[in-house]
């Protein structure tokens, strides 16, 4: 007993998070991207290799069963906690820290029915102390429907027949079969083999054969990219046919109903439209922070976490009013250091071709449409680009024209927001790619899912 | 031959056996295809064991490779949904039987009819360099034939296999480029 | 001039495996902490270690319709795979098995983590995570034949397959010298087939750690500990292969070989930060077009220069 509370709080000095962004949950993010990073606390890509969940970001009731079933999916001992604000990352993350240096056995049930509390059901709460609620009961941690979980065999009847519905992080339990599908080719056609009515294993249903872009004839595989999937725009879902690993048909899923959003990224832009005075320095810093976000997200997908935590060092101190001066020499090695690299230029260019004329067709405005040659190594280097020139306006001070200046993501419009198209973009460029490219072009445009709606507080009363 | 060789070759060729047996008995692609290579690196623990390091070795880094190679279209190209899906891995019973059982006896019948040769000197240590010698030398041409008959076949096999040739990449006068690939390489061809 | 057999090397040579390892994942720790800002202690070097712990506590994973058996043998097999491969590697004077065939040896070794990776990226049936098993054999069909050459450059430059006879044919002149580029394609295969940095391909965030993503608890300290000790073992090779093994003056051979393996190492830890992911439908085709026949024009080299010997 005293060897597994020894070795229980040694590994909970350093716990795995699975950091899980909800739409509008931009600043708790960044908060906690720079906690864990401070903090040395890795971050998880699965619920497998995680043993504490932050959720980030304001409760969304349509996300609740995605949320849970990664929360299922991690392995005991776990924690699970949520901030709603940036302010209480620190302290919310702590009290998860506190709570896995517990074994097991002194938690009890106690924390159990609070967990369950706590996460089952948002929507039993008063709307006026949703927030309040979560801050405190989500630290309860874990719900009772884990137990369940452990009771389960492999033919859990929650695992069968659930192809489509599938969020989280592409793993889910009924995406399991096609797994397996999407590698089984069905090149002889000779075989009379009935799929209809055999008896999987684990209850799992069968792929069924298409045509592929080879010409092959091979199973399809259903796997739902998003909705909360590492490094990839929080709450944006598209769901794939792979054939293999390429991406064969790419549908969206319709973005949260909601209200009114209210972007960080443009923030500054929207203050403005609505006659707020803002200065074009603070917009300048809100630009350069968006773009190095979306770089490090894209370096990330690319593989290069140590270019990507530089990427993300910078967006913070950016976001922490940092001067110009101590900026701008950093900013000018990192720009050359990735903007100059042969091998990631070699890895990604004529990745997402995306020309000039078809991505104002698309009524895209901003970066995307200004990237000459409009492949993956364009997007990023024009970020670069213009993450230096926002460096070097940081300290202007002339009033911003939300119309003349673009916000990060294009020219901003309340009505049309300029994510709306670079999503609607999506479906086609990922057609016919290889799934690590799909990631690369999804993270190349990177569409801010905040700007078209979020699941608000106001949305939930209304 | 010590006892422990002798216990090895034993054990090895007992394993090798069980593999065998299980290629046909298992129901799963993924686990029949890793029963054969456990059987088959069993095999090149053998020769290792009967002083030939090298060939034995071989035979294991080989066939680790083909196996795993053969596993991928094994399950890519089966009517039948892999693993998951308990199969049979037997087809047309009686006729393979028949075969098995003619060339069983056909080896059979060999060990017995062939006049193997006295030892004739001491045992080398080291083999590696004969075996060499035998392949590389006499047969060095068979051995250069086989080597590019076996390319050749690679090679054919692929260009008959794909659907698209040079005209789909390069255009009808091949002068277009870069090539209309529906994903790039790493050349840039 | 290699001893073999004294009774202590056979669980030394592990044991030196796992320190080499664990020195790999100290210095790479450190490298993370001065990129994101941290202070460098020691106690920041040694914290990737908390892992260990942490394995032995989680449950394993339940999943639909696993493969367990499969699975289970695929992640065991990568870093018993790396302890066997060091057993044919000499350090200093000792080496636990001079085999005759000691190059091949490490070779078969190292192509058993196809196996490996294949088999724990299929176990578990999910997508991401068998997406990822197909990506190393499609790495491995493009970093295994340059690396092949490379250690056949080697072996055909000291005219046997011995490891301790490619040390003694490096007299005066290491191999790494007058075979440069076999030296570096080897020691790209040595991150190939420890599949970190560059090449961690399978293992790849874009898949959501690929073969790693569906892995807990001590299946997946397992693996993580195979990437490590197959680094280890790669750079430990390199030193007899190309580096003239504990050959160097003043010191005693064990101090050189020590030496020389830590440098490996450091150069090897250095790179895995600094280039991004290397995809295998680009790699694959460099591979084949540019890095295989400049592989066995490498391999002539040797080749020309023993019969003229």
């Amino acid at each position: 007993m005293g060897l597994t509370a020894a070795l229980t709080r040694a590994a909970a000095a350093r716990p795995r998070v699975l950091l899980v962004t909800t739409p509008g949950g931009t600043p708790v993010r960044l908060a906690a991207e720079k906690e864990l990073r401070s903090r040395d606390w890795p971050s998880a890509s699965t619920p497998a290799g995680a043993d504490l969940m932050l959720v980030a970001g304001p409760d969304c009731s349509r996300l609740g069963p995605a949320l849970e079933r990664l929360w299922q999916d991690m392995p005991r001992p776990r924690v699970r906690v949520r901030a709603v604000t940036a302010d209480e990352v620190a302290s919310v993350l702590e009290a998860g820290r506190a709570r896995l240096a517990t074994p097991e056995g002194d938690r009890g049930g106690a924390d159990r029915t609070a967990g369950e509390h706590g996460h089952g059901e948002p929507g039993k709460h008063d709307a006026e102390s949703v927030r309040a609620d979560h801050a405190k009961d989500d630290r309860g941690f874990e719900g009772g429907a884990h137990a369940r979980h452990h009771d389960d065999g492999p033919e859990a009847s929650g695992h069968g027949g659930e192809h489509a519905g599938h969020g989280g992080t592409g793993h889910g339990d009924g995406d399991d079969d096609h797994a397996r599908h999407g590698h089984d080719g069905h090149g002889h056609t000779g075989h009379g083999h009935g799929h209809g009515g055999m008896e999987m294993p684990g209850g799992l249903a069968m792929a069924e054969p298409g045509e592929d872009r080879d010409g092959l004839t091979l199973d399809r595989l259903h796997v739902p990219l998003g909705p909360f999937l590492a490094d990839w725009p929080a709450g944006l879902t598209l769901r794939v046919v792979l054939q293999g690993d390429v991406v064969q048909r790419a549908d969206l899923d319709d973005p949260p109903a909601g209200g009114p959003a209210d972007p960080f990224w443009s923030r500054p832009w929207l203050r403005a439209t609505t006659g707020e005075p803002v200065c074009v320095g603070e917009a300048a810093r809100r630009r350069a922070a968006a773009h190095l976000d979306s770089l490090g997200r894209l370096l990330s997908v690319a593989g290069w976490p140590a270019e990507a935590v530089t990427a993300r060092r910078l967006r913070d101190d950016l976001l922490e009013e940092a001067p110009a001066s101590a900026i701008l020499p950093r900013a000018e090695r990192f720009t050359r250091r990735v903007g100059r690299s042969r091998t990631l230029y070699w890895l990604t260019r004529g990745v997402g071709l995306l020309s000039a004329a078809d991505a104002r067709a698309a009524s895209v405005t901003g970066p995307a449409v200004r990237a000459a040659g409009g492949d993956v190594p364009a997007r990023y280097r024009q970020w670069l680009t213009e993450v230096m020139d926002a460096v070097r306006q940081l300290d202007a001070t002339a009033p911003l024209n939300p119309v003349a200046q673009e916000s990060p993501r294009g020219r901003w419009d309340a009505e049309r927001p300029p994510s709306a198209a670079l999503v609607k973009l999506l479906p086609r460029l990922l057609v016919g790619a290889e799934l690590g490219a799909a990631r690369l072009v999804v993270a190349s445009l990177d569409p801010d899912p905040d700007e078209l709606t979020a699941c608000r507080l106001e949305v939930a009363r209304g | 031959m010590g006892t422990t060789s002798t216990v090895l070759l034993w054990v090895l060729g007992v394993l090798a056996l069980v593999g065998g047996v299980l290629v046909f008995t298992l129901n799963s692609m993924a686990r029949v295809t890793f029963a054969l290579l456990g059987s088959l690196v069993c095999v090149g623990g053998v020769v290792t064991v009967l002083r030939l390091p090298y060939l034995g070795v071989v035979i294991v880094l080989m066939m680790v490779m083909e196996m795993v190679i053969m596993a991928v279209f094994m399950i890519a190209y089966m009517m039948n949904p892999a693993g998951l899906m308990p199969m049979s891995m037997l087809h047309n019973k009686r006729g393979s039987l028949v075969i098995s059982g003619l060339v069983f006896a056909a080896l059979v019948v060999g060990i017995f009819l062939v006049p193997w040769p006295d030892r004739t000197g001491a045992r080398l240590e080291d083999t590696t360099f004969q075996v060499g010698m035998s392949l590389m030398g006499d047969q060095m041409l068979t051995m250069v034939t086989l080597g590019f008959v076996l390319l050749a076949t690679m090679v054919g096999a692929t260009v008959l296999a794909t659907r698209r040739g040079r005209y789909d990449r390069f255009g009808d006068d091949l002068d277009q480029r870069p090539a209309n690939d529906s994903a790039g390489g790493g050349v840039g061809r | 001039m290699a001893e073999a057999g004294t009774w202590w090397a056979l669980p030394a040579a592990p044991a030196m495996l796992l320190v080499f390892a664990v020195l790999a994942v100290a210095a790479d720790a450190a490298l993370d902490a001065r990129n994101a800002g941290r202070r460098i202690t020691a106690h920041t070097a040694v914290r990737p270690l908390l892992a260990v712990p942490r394995a032995l506590l989680a449950q394993p994973r339940r999943l639909p319709a696993p493969d367990r058996l499969l699975w289970r043998a695929g992640v065991i097999t990568v870093p018993v795979a790396a302890v066997l491969a060091t057993l044919v590697i000499p350090f200093g004077n000792r080496v636990v098995a001079d085999l005759s065939v000691g190059v091949v040896w490490f070779n078969a070794m190292e192509v058993l983590t196809w196996a490996g990776l294949w088999l724990a990226g299929w176990g578990p049936n999910a997508a991401f995570s068998l997406v990822g098993g197909y990506r190393f054999l499609a790495l491995g069909l493009a970093y295994e034949l340059p690396l092949m050459f490379a250690l056949i450059s080697a072996a055909t430059g000291a005219e046997s397959l011995r490891v301790t006879d490619i040390v003694g044919a490096q007299h005066g002149l290491w191999y790494a010298v007058w075979m440069p580029f076999a030296f570096v394609l080897y020691l790209a295969g040595v991150l190939a087939f420890s599949f970190l940095g560059p090449f961690a391909y399978p293992l790849g965030r874009d898949v959501a750690d690929g073969v790693l993503g569906e892995t807990s608890g001590v299946d997946r300290l397992l693996l993580q500990a195979g990437r490590w000790l197959w680094l280890a073992a790669g750079a430990a090779m390199a030193v007899p292969l190309f580096l003239g093994g504990g050959a160097g003056p003043g010191l005693p051979a064990w101090a050189w070989s020590l030496v020389k393996t830590l440098l490996v190492l450091a150069v090897l830890v250095w790179t895995l930060r600094r280039l991004p992911m290397l995809r295998a439908d680009r790699y694959v085709e460099l591979a084949w077009v540019v890095l295989l026949p400049l592989s066995v024009l490498q391999a002539l080299v040797p080749a020309l220069v023993s019969l003229t010997r």
